[in-house]
């Protein structure tokens, strides 16, 4: 990074830390004044801002995603195509940022009492709802106990169980109490965006679904679920109306046909990632400005850890050793991907250890271990133990054009020192369900084990009666740092717990972890006001169209 | 006739009943369901997965989920999409048929405008110049998959000219390469169709009475020739129909179309029930419809079926 970007990010932060109100008269006087009369007040390095004209106002936006938007509620905004017109119509009382810090964007402050139970949220005055209702304590309220009450159906009530009461004690006040302290509750939950107590309990959650209602800097002049969703900028917005009039997501399957409508001005961005090809050419172009950022879901063989021939560790081991992971991310995905070490990315600085049980690439160890676990090479090359061949069926997901080359790659690989894995495809819904069940040998996809939203808890996936356990794994010791790890208080003490879960990850093997893919977010250069630099892309940076301008 | 219409109508119902059976049997027993890939990555329990599951019924008995679903398909009732929810799956169907039709049925007009008039033409000049380019044509057009020629259409109309939008319907614009695409495999299919057929007929003993007696050249090719030539055009025309709102799915997908096969593709791969089960039956009526529609034709074109 230069010194250039270095003060452009001093300056982002500094403009993002500021209040709304004086943020927007700050950008004011710069653009009546000339930036040196206001400048010097906030900032003491002006020089960059100088350089820059003020912000235009006008002109839509226009991004692709790939597949239909069937929701705009916050229940249903996991897919990143529903979340990029979902973030600009709503907001939460604090919101993970581009570098994964969490910002205030409704609460003004927050306070935890020591004992780790209870979060007492001072609210923002004076924001409004695209209705023009005032947002106050009695939406959090409501917000919270809908979505966490089980009975109505809600894909997010999980999350809530933790909650004990809720109480306001005045209109700008939440105060949260827990039942047991719970270290990812203000990333986990105080992220939910809110919605208005007064129209949502009218309406019903079906019919919100296609009418909601935010404090967001957009609210929603039409949706076509298939076909494309437009926002419009909110006047009444807290942090002041967004430059741009609208903002509009076309829905285009086609991943070549979202980088053509790139290429032609049809589009500002793709949310959702064009082909590896695509990706390095807009990137190499200097009329785009591009991010690039490690995903956070690791690329994966899960493995039924049950199954006769993958429950033993040195198996899943020998499997590691035996698979060439930097010959497949160079030829599969022309080197837009990093080795994975264990369930953790490497984006996640303050969690991530690098210091776990590598696997390089080594069939001569890979063929050791399995002669130490008993399996003798056998008729057709295929390794056997008591009359059982090292056989198992690895399931792909139907029509996935690119993780299927991969698991060919793999296939060789693991043939040439003895296993025998066979392909099939199957539906994504079916190999959801039946992964867990220990219905299928082994899968491969891409998932998170931790890590969402800066967040690096991973019970919903390695702990051993968790609903998404896909490699049926059972380690107690997990069992324990995982609950420990939402118990503890200081981040000294959960960064030593999420280490100690890598490392045990690396050791065990539960799956076959292979890479973390590179994302690319790419927007035209006529898009200003876009962060210098991203630790997370995808919709962290289409939460911030609020800020942008079309030149 | 009347024996005729109603047996056929009856062996329709028969059709249209068994797809229905068909079709949710299989939909319910893929293993998996919609709710699986909705909750997505979210943090979920077993627990709160079997809730959702009871609130959308799917936790009853398959015969009765069935025959609550038959019921109000017979009410006209279509049910509503659980991933889409809230909006009933009449309205889906109704939106995204109305981009198909009107795609297909533009597609068709012309496809039919231009095949017939060629393929007679290449008939009556057998072995000249613009028979060799016909069948050339023609049978590139069928060789090459949809897939490719969209995308080649886009590149070159799109990226290199920028005519032409490279998705969606911002216009009637938007129409175009698509037409273009399906018009181009189907143009291949009638025009080859109608020449074989024109020869056949043209080497009939009719044809040489006609000539014998006299008759003008044009006379005999437009009054006896294509007249009869037309019996076997009409059969693909009627059974093409049925493929008016199913056949575009690749095209839909490749320009971004909001219509019934994307509709029907995406609601398959997230296992929508309701959704699939209703495209499926719509088409059987549609396909059962057509089958009719031929028959009945078939008897104003050629008198002597009707009698038997």
């Amino acid at each position: 990074m230069g010194r250039d970007d270095a003060d452009a990010l001093v300056i982002e932060k500094a403009l993002r830390d500021l209040p709304a109100t004086t943020r927007r008269a700050f950008l004011r006087q710069a653009a009546l004044l000339g930036v040196a009369t206001a400048a010097p007040v906030l900032i003491r390095r002006p020089v960059l801002v100088t350089a820059a004209p003020g912000p235009r106002r006008g002109g839509t936006v226009r991004v692709t995603g790939h597949h239909e938007i069937s929701s705009l509620s916050p229940d249903d905004d996991g897919p990143s195509v529903h979340r990029t017109i979902i973030t600009q119509i709503h907001n939460a009382l604090l919101e993970v940022n581009e570098h994964f810090v969490l910002e205030k964007v409704l609460a003004e402050n927050y306070v935890v009492s020591r004992d780790g139970l209870t979060y007492t949220f001072t609210l923002r005055r004076g924001v409004r709802f695209h209705d023009g209702r005032e947002f106050t304590a009695e939406d959090v309220k409501y917000t919270y106990e809908f979505y966490g009450n089980p009975a109505n159906g809600t894909v997010k009530a999980p999350l809530y169980t933790g909650i004990d009461r809720i109480t306001i004690p005045d209109k700008y006040t939440v105060v949260v109490r827990l039942k047991e302290p719970n270290a990812a509750f203000l990333r986990r939950v105080a992220t939910q965006f809110i919605v208005p107590a007064h129209y949502h309990s009218r309406v019903g959650e079906r019919a919100y679904k296609g009418a909601p209602i935010g404090t967001g800097a957009f609210r929603l002049k039409e949706w076509r679920p298939a076909e494309y969703t437009v926002v419009e900028a909110f006047d009444q917005h807290f942090r002041g109306r967004p430059h741009i009039d609208q903002f509009r997501e076309d829905i285009v399957p086609e991943a070549s046909v979202r980088a053509i409508a790139l290429r032609t001005g049809q589009a500002d961005s793709a949310v959702w990632p064009l082909l590896a090809e695509d990706n390095l050419r807009f990137a190499a172009d200097p009329n785009y400005t591009v991010f690039k950022t490690a995903s956070l879901a690791v690329n994966h063989f899960p493995l039924n850890n049950d199954h006769p021939v993958l429950s033993d560790k040195r198996v899943r081991q020998a499997m590691m050793y035996a698979v060439d992971r930097q010959r497949l991310i160079d030829d599969v995905f022309k080197g837009t991907a990093v080795l994975a070490t264990s369930n953790l990315a490497p984006s996640l600085q303050p969690w991530y250890n690098p210091n776990v049980k590598q696997y390089p690439y080594d069939p001569a160890r890979a063929r050791a271990l399995l002669e130490e676990a008993g399996w003798r090479l056998g008729p057709g090359g295929v390794r056997t133990k008591d009359g059982r061949r090292a056989s198992f069926t690895c399931v792909t997901i139907t029509g996935d054009r690119a993780r299927r080359p991969e698991a060919e790659v793999v296939q060789q690989d693991l043939a040439a020192v003895g296993i025998e894995m066979r392909l099939v495809e199957r539906p994504v819904a079916t190999i959801l369900a039946q992964l867990p069940k220990g219905e299928m040998d082994a899968s491969l996809f891409n998932w998170t084990y931790g890590g969402t939203g800066g967040e690096p808890d991973a019970s919903d996936t390695l702990r051993s009666d968790a609903a998404r356990n896909f490699s049926r794994f059972k380690n107690p010791r997990v069992d324990e740092l995982l609950a420990a790890g939402l118990r503890a208080t200081t981040t000294s003490q959960r960064r030593r717990i999420y280490h100690e879960i890598q490392a045990i990850v690396a050791e065990e093997v539960p799956f076959l972890f292979i890479m973390y893919w590179d994302w690319y977010n790419i927007f035209s250069k006529r898009i200003k006001g876009l962060p210098t630099t991203a630790l997370q892309g995808d919709t962290a940076l289409y939460r911030l169209a609020y800020r942008w301008w079309i030149e | 006739m009347q024996r005729y219409l109603v047996s056929r109508v009856l062996q329709g119902l028969l059709v249209i009943f068994l797809v229905s059976v068909g079709t949710f049997a299989m939909m319910h027993l893929i293993p998996g369901d919609p709710i699986s890939l909705m909750i997505g990555e979210a943090h979920i329990t077993q627990e709160q997965i079997d809730l959702i599951r009871a609130r959308w019924g799917l936790d009853r008995p398959l015969h009765e989920q069935y025959l609550r679903w038959i019921g109000n398909m017979a009410r006209g009732d279509f049910g509503e999409s659980v991933v889409r929810s809230g909006v009933p799956v009449r309205t889906m169907i109704a939106e995204a048929a109305s981009v198909t039709v009107t795609l297909n049925l533009v597609a068709f007009a012309l496809s039919v405008a231009l095949a017939l008039p060629a393929g007679i033409v290449a008939a009556v000049r057998r072995y000249s110049l613009f028979d060799y380019a016909i069948m050339v044509s023609t049978t590139v057009g069928v060789a090459l998959p949809n897939f490719w020629v969209g995308l080649m259409l886009i590149v070159v109309f799109s990226l290199v000219l920028r005519w032409l939008p490279p998705f969606g319907l911002p216009g009637w614009q938007g129409y175009v390469l698509p037409v273009a695409v399906i018009v181009s495999s189907q143009l291949a299919l009638l025009a080859r169709l109608m020449r074989s057929s024109v020869l056949d007929a043209l080497g009939e003993d009719f044809v040489r009475t006609a000539r014998a007696k006299g008759l003008p050249e044009r006379r005999v090719v437009l009054k006896h020739a294509v007249r009869n030539a037309l019996l076997p055009i009409v059969t693909v025309i009627g059974y093409r129909l049925a493929f008016i709102l199913s056949g575009t799915i690749v095209v839909e997908t490749v320009f971004a179309l909001p219509g019934l096969g994307q509709l029907f593709i995406e609601s398959v791969n997230r296992v929508d029930y309701q959704v699939v089960q209703a495209i499926v039956l719509l088409l059987s009526v549609l396909v059962v419809l057509g089958n009719l529609a031929t028959d009945l034709v078939y008897g104003v074109i050629d008198p002597r079926i009707r009698i038997r």
